[in-house]
């Protein structure tokens, strides 16, 4: 690259901090783009190559987070710690060309799918940066397939744990750790998954001393110390702006997935300065609970739910981490103690560290507050014996395109299908699916009053209609049915989430899933009918526009009863009829009327 | 007698155009562009090369065989979303798939980010009862009535164009094809009733209703303007093939424009690949890389083979996803007029550009910002008193003022500020390449450069350098290179029919009833575009995935002309996917057997090509030519140095080559040669530059 090398020496070393910083980090997010596309182009898993659930990183020699790329935002930002306790487990014994797996919750991970792959580069024998890829997999051996036993009672009952391993030494494949791997888990492609994530993170290294090598150790290392610094600079900048104080917030988990109700996710968000300490202290300690965040996952959830809160162009590295204390008591949901088991917890309470995070700093900072969480319980699992397409037993991991809590901001009504730090997930269709599973999807439409009610409204959450052709049996986790997807400053919850089976049957015996069930069978005919959730409002629903009101009447996302009810919008005529019309005084009385009440 | 084919590709500020004349030498010219009515600056411009040829306009026109167009009206219409109102009728149950988007959004950083304009709003949406399988069984009878209900209400609602979009009806179009006769029975006067098997006939559905919706919203605007430009050239004595640019990089007719029109959107930037490969033959560089750096914007294409990158899936222009085959031209915003500012201690270029209005501060429009270009002339790599053929002269006391107070936050005089900009925007471009590159699985070591556009030569040979390119080829008609392309463009079908199997289960006679069908559509496309069959070229493709993958891989399918589909073409077809998988992706055995998801045809016919050759371009004004020993002082490669200037015009082939450090002067623009660089002329009309280390 071309630098003035004219210039007086003070010069030149400002213009490698403006100039070569900035080059540098557009080329290291380009080597994550570049590791990120070469997992797409060569797993093949769909979840991988397709949805983008692939997470590249790039970390310097001592585990900090230097860049980051496409993927989804909690867990990119879960990569550093298995990376940091490789480096202090191998210490010296970290060698050019060697490649390290892991994947093990209880050393920095999340849960057991996802799987880390990372190699060091070396600029002669000094180690200078490590490039990461971290993976979603579809299986992880233990006693139920498909990497989510939430029914396990230990970490040890969800799968097989990789603390760290290497997969390479120095160069050279360790065909006794493939083997290992292959033989701990179901599925045959497993093992060319990994491979895709292993040569993902070799060209990782390729690129990165290829940048090493044009710009000098030293160089690269003051950029990314820069590009952090800088990072950090913007955050304490963000973070001087909200006023200091202490504030307090609770999200809860309606039940995990063996019933044990309401769990509470408890955060004092504290911002003294240019500082912010976010303590878990009070959070649910039970310790029958089968809903456990490792610590490495509540750290990635608190990170991801605070860059939505800041100006989206931050880059985003360490800086973010170097700007936040975390206390996470050992012990308390989200930091169990080794051997609890992680699979659901992941997802639940998980997400509720970042519905917390947004609904204490909603007292400070309103406008951005939308909480990015998702209300999955887990994936859902149908599967049967038969599939009269193809005579084979079938499989469905429940990845299709459904509307559900995705919460408004100031300005923005929900929209869309889920919040934006999922939109990198391209879900399924049904015109594919039918071609694959014995079912027919009757619909997926948005539910009228189904988002919350606000100044600006939730997404509203949809309805599907599955209808089995075959005998099928369903597996399915719940949560978002008494504890709802939260609104913001004065905005409510949306409706929640409701699971019927085997409506449609003769006779018609629906059951109304509230915990859990496991292997439920529906007979050809009958329908799953899955209500998802609609996203919380933002503001004062009674400071809507009235005029946006009629706008969702017209849209059939508000009824004409619920514009009034929850609106205090009075709205005469039908949308048959063509006459909807908006009677503004009677609004503004019957406005009066519930402020004062 | 037909002597002329003229190429007319409308522009954001320019509408250039290329008159190729029946000896195969070229001339170029450039008129403003008529927003309002693209066809008014048309018929300027061609006034103009009637005047350049010493004729009038309507013996110019007599005496031209073709005029190949390109035109932005799809892409200004989405831009301002100013299209005819448009409603939807789909299956009941689905009248939400336009708003949930599969679930993708553009910024997963950005909850505030907002929603895209809505082409139908979910009033305009009707879900009617009716249902197709994944067999083409009719599940659920069409509602009749609904239907009715569905065009009364769309009316009553303003709708002016209308969408019919039912799940499968790829498989069996009956129920679209009785709903588009209801419709029109009940509302005689709707303007367009798009159907999703004719405008896309495959699986997804958001897919094909996406592209349906968006072809129904455009397509009225698109075909009256094509209309009135048709009028407007047979009015001024044109009598021959009037031909339409579409994004897959081909060209077709203003019938097959009124039959689906949005395939249109998104095919400014294709001329200028489907140029690159055309002047990477005769250079013997099938493989490259080609970038076109113009005021805005800066547009990758990878060439294989002789051909640009089609992408068939996932296409996302103006935030509408349009799944048709679109030459793959990735963007950045990086251009000329991007601007440079300091943000957090450190120098940011772009996106924003000053456009052509204010313009760069150079341009003495009363821009202030610091923009490349002023960047570019502080550091001498532009002609001040040339800048567009002599048209005007840059004022560089105005960029190095803007330079300075961008540089001032960092200690930097205007000369490192400039120096610091070209350097930022240069690994911006850089980094774009390379990331289109990964998504190919292409090494940029194995490609060389075609630069174009009017910045492009400027920066071309540092690109090249930094992405390990040994070779750099610029076209002398640079900054003409997209309108250049439409004459090079033949006519191309590039259809995909869905058929929807586990391979082992095909059923060969069907899937040759499926060819025959794309065929017969294909080449009755072909004759009414006039081409003769000898001119006509197939390529097959089998689309296959493996289960639950979303997007379809093509795979080269060999099929003898009017033959049925053999056993032995399914099983190579299939043998190849999994030998690339196998290779790419290091599957250790046929552990998962793949899905049939399609037939690809690609028919292409070809046109009659002009010689490839150097271009003839307007005097640069009274300015008379250059000084043979002309030399300009001008930073490159990191220092200042005194370089040789010299007009593209005295570089011959065969003739002595010019060697870095250098600057030579082109229509409209300025290859810069670093110390190490040599380049030389081709026969083909191009320089092509031995990239130094």
């Amino acid at each position: 690259m071309a630098i003035d090398d004219t210039a007086t020496p003070a010069r030149a070393s400002a213009l490698a901090d403006g100039v070569t910083a900035e080059v540098v980090r557009s080329a290291m997010e380009t080597v994550c783009f570049e590791m990120a596309t070469y997992v797409s182009r060569h797993a093949t898993t769909p979840i991988l190559n397709q949805s983008n659930e692939r997470n590249a990183t790039i970390l310097d020699a001592t585990g900090r987070l230097a860049a980051l790329s496409v993927g989804v935002p909690q867990f990119m930002l879960t990569s550093t710690l298995p990376v940091r306790f490789a480096l202090e487990f191998f210490g010296d014994e970290i060698y050019p060309g060697d490649v390290i797996v892991a994947n093990d919750p209880y050393h920095g991970g999340g849960h057991l799918p996802d799987v880390n792959v990372f190699a060091p580069v070396f600029a002669g024998d000094e180690l200078i940066l490590i490039a990461s890829i971290q993976c979603h997999h579809g299986d992880t051996g233990g006693a139920v397939a498909g990497g989510y036993n939430v029914h396990a009672d230990d970490i040890w009952g969800e799968g097989v744990r990789y603390p760290a391993l290497k997969i390479f030494e120095a160069g050279r494949e360790r065909r006794d750790v493939v083997l290992l791997m292959r033989t701990n888990n179901r599925l045959p492609g497993f093992v060319g998954d990994l491979r895709s994530q292993v040569g993902a993170a070799q060209i990782g290294v390729r690129r990165l001393g290829e940048i090493v090598d044009r710009y000098g150790p030293d160089v690269v290392r003051a950029c990314v110390d820069a590009n952090i610094a800088e990072t950090a600079r913007r955050l304490r900048e963000e973070f001087t702006a909200w006023p200091d104080g202490t504030y307090e917030a609770d999200a809860w988990v309606d039940n995990d997935p063996v019933g044990n109700l309401d769990i509470r996710v408890h955060v004092a968000l504290t911002v003294a300065g240019d500082h912010v300490t976010v303590d878990f202290t009070g959070s649910d300690t039970r310790p029958e609970l089968r809903a456990w965040s490792t610590f490495g996952n509540t750290r990635g959830y608190v990170i991801a739910q605070l860059a939505s809160l800041v100006d989206a162009s931050i880059p985003k590295n360490e800086g973010f981490f170097d700007s936040v204390t975390l206390v996470v008591p050992e012990g308390c949901c989200l930091n169990p103690t080794v051997g609890k088991p992680v699979s659901s917890g992941t997802h639940h309470p998980g997400v509720e560290v970042g519905d917390a995070i947004a609904l204490a700093l909603a007292q400070i900072i309103p406008d951005r507050c939308a909480p990015q969480s998702y209300k999955l319980g887990s994936p859902r699992q149908m599967w049967g014996d038969h599939n009269p397409r193809t005579g084979r037993p079938f499989f469905d991991h429940g990845g299709e395109l459904y509307a559900g809590w995705c919460g408004a901001v100031r300005g923005v009504d929900g929209w869309g299908a889920q919040n934006a730090s999922f939109g990198n997930l391209v879900k399924a269709t049904a015109e594919i699916n039918e071609t694959i599973f014995p079912y027919l999807l009757r619909g997926r439409e948005y539910i009228c009053d189904g988002g919350g009610p606000g100044q600006w409204r939730g997404l509203p959450g949809s309805r599907m209609i599955k209808q089995v052709l075959a005998p099928t049996r369903v597996n399915q986790y719940m949560v978002n049915r008494r504890h709802v997807h939260p609104g913001v400053n004065g905005g409510r919850s949306g409706t929640g989430d409701r699971c019927y089976l085997k409506v449609g049957g003769a006779p018609e015996e629906v059951i109304d899933v509230k915990v859990a069930c496991q292997g439920v069978l529906l007979e050809p005919g009958e329908c799953l009918v899955y209500e998802f959730g609609g996203g919380g409002g933002w503001g004062d629903a009674l400071d809507r526009d009235p005029a946006a009101v009629l706008e969702d009447v017209w849209d059939e996302l508000v009824s004409i009863a619920g514009a009034r009810r929850d609106y205090g919008v009075v709205i005469t005529g039908s949308v048959d009829a063509m006459d909807l019309a908006l009677d503004a005084e009677a609004t503004t009385a019957v406005r009066a009327a519930m402020r004062a009440a | 007698m037909n002597t002329y084919r003229i190429g007319v590709d409308v522009g954001g500020t320019f509408t250039d155009l290329v008159l190729a004349r029946a000896d195969g030498s070229v001339h170029l010219e450039k008129s403003p562009t008529t927003p309002g009515d693209q066809s008014e600056g048309v018929l300027a411009g061609l006034t103009l090369l009637a005047d350049s040829e010493g004729t009038s306009l309507a013996e110019l026109l007599g005496a031209t065989a073709a005029i190949v167009h390109g035109t932005t009206t799809g892409d200004n219409t989405m831009i301002q979303m100013n299209g005819t109102p448009t409603g939807v009728i789909c299956s009941d149950g689905f009248r939400d798939e336009m708003d949930l988007r599969r679930g993708y959004k553009e910024d997963i950083w950005d909850a505030a980010l907002p929603q895209p304009p809505s082409i139908a709003r979910r009033r305009v949406r009707i879900g009617v009862p009716e249902r197709i399988d994944a067999d083409g069984k009719v599940v659920v009878a069409l509602d009749e009535d609904a239907i009715r209900a569905a065009a009364h209400r769309l009316r009553a609602f303003g709708v002016r164009s209308i969408a019919i979009a039912f799940l499968h009806s790829y498989l069996r179009p009956d129920h679209e094809l009785r709903g588009a006769e209801i419709v029109r029975e009940e509302y005689p006067d709707v303007e367009m009733v798009s159907l999703s098997h004719e405008v896309l006939p495959r699986a997804p559905e958001f897919e094909r209703t996406s592209t349906t919706v968006v072809n129904a919203y455009v397509g009225p605007v698109i075909s009256r303007y094509v209309r009135t430009l048709d009028r407007r050239l047979r009015d001024a004595g044109f009598a021959g093939d009037l031909l339409i640019a579409r994004s897959n990089g081909g060209v077709c007719t203003p019938a097959a424009i009124e039959r689906r029109a949005v395939a249109t959107v998104g095919s400014g930037p294709t001329g200028g690949a489907v140029a690159a490969a055309a002047f990477g033959g005769p250079a013997d560089l099938p493989d490259l890389v080609s970038v076109d750096m113009g005021g805005t914007s800066y547009d990758v294409c990878l060439i294989r083979d002789g051909r640009p990158e089609v992408k068939t899936e996932w296409n996302w222009r103006h935030r509408q996803l349009i799944q048709l085959p679109m030459v793959d031209v990735q963007s950045v915003g990086a251009g000329g007029g991007s601007i440079a500012r300091v943000a957090g201690g450190r120098i940011l270029v772009g996106p924003e550009s000053a456009g052509a209005v204010p313009g760069p501060a150079c341009y003495g429009f009363g821009g202030t910002a610091a923009t490349v270009t002023d960047a570019d002339a502080v550091l001498g790599r532009i002609d001040p008193t040339r800048f567009a053929a002599g048209r005007r002269r840059l004022d560089l006391d105005a960029a190095r003022d803007a330079l300075a107070r961008v540089g001032a936050p960092l200690g930097l005089d205007a000369d490192e500020a400039a120096a610091a900009v070209v350097a930022v925007i240069d690994a911006y471009m850089t980094d774009a390449v390379r990331r289109l590159l990964a998504v190919a699985g292409a090494d940029p070591r194995e490609l060389a450069l075609v630069a174009f556009g009017g910045m492009g030569p400027v920066h071309a040979t540092t690109q090249a350098a930094a992405l390990g390119m040994r070779r750099c080829l610029v076209p002398l008609a640079a900054s003409g290179f997209s309108a250049l392309g439409l004459l090079l463009a033949d006519h191309v079908v590039d259809e995909t029919r869905s058929y929807l199997a586990p391979w082992k289960e095909v059923d060969l006679a069907e899937l040759t009833a499926v060819a025959d069908r794309l065929d017969a559509d294909a080449s009755a496309e072909l004759a009414d575009a006039g081409v003769a069959e000898a001119r006509i070229e197939r390529r097959w493709f089998l689309n296959l995935v493996f289960p639950g993958q979303t997007f379809d891989v093509a795979i080269p399918l060999e099929r003898a002309a009017g033959r049925p589909v053999s056993a032995t073409a399914l099983h190579g077809a299939v043998d190849e996917f999994h030998r690339r998988n196998a290779e790419a992706r290091l599957i250790e055995s046929r552990s998962e057997e793949p899905l049939v998801r399609g037939l690809r045809l690609v028919a292409v016919g070809r046109t009659d090509h002009p010689a490839l050759a150097p271009p003839s371009a307007p005097l640069p004004g009274e300015l008379g030519p250059r000084s043979s020993d002309a030399r300009r002082r001008v930073h490159v490669a990191g220092s200042w140095v005194d370089a040789a200037v010299v007009d593209a015009a005295v570089v011959v082939p065969g003739g002595a080559p010019v060697v870095g450090p250098a600057l030579i002067e082109l229509p409209f623009s300025t290859l810069l040669l670093r110390p190490g660089d040599i380049a030389t002329a081709t026969r083909a009309g191009a320089l092509l530059v031995d990239v130094g280390p």
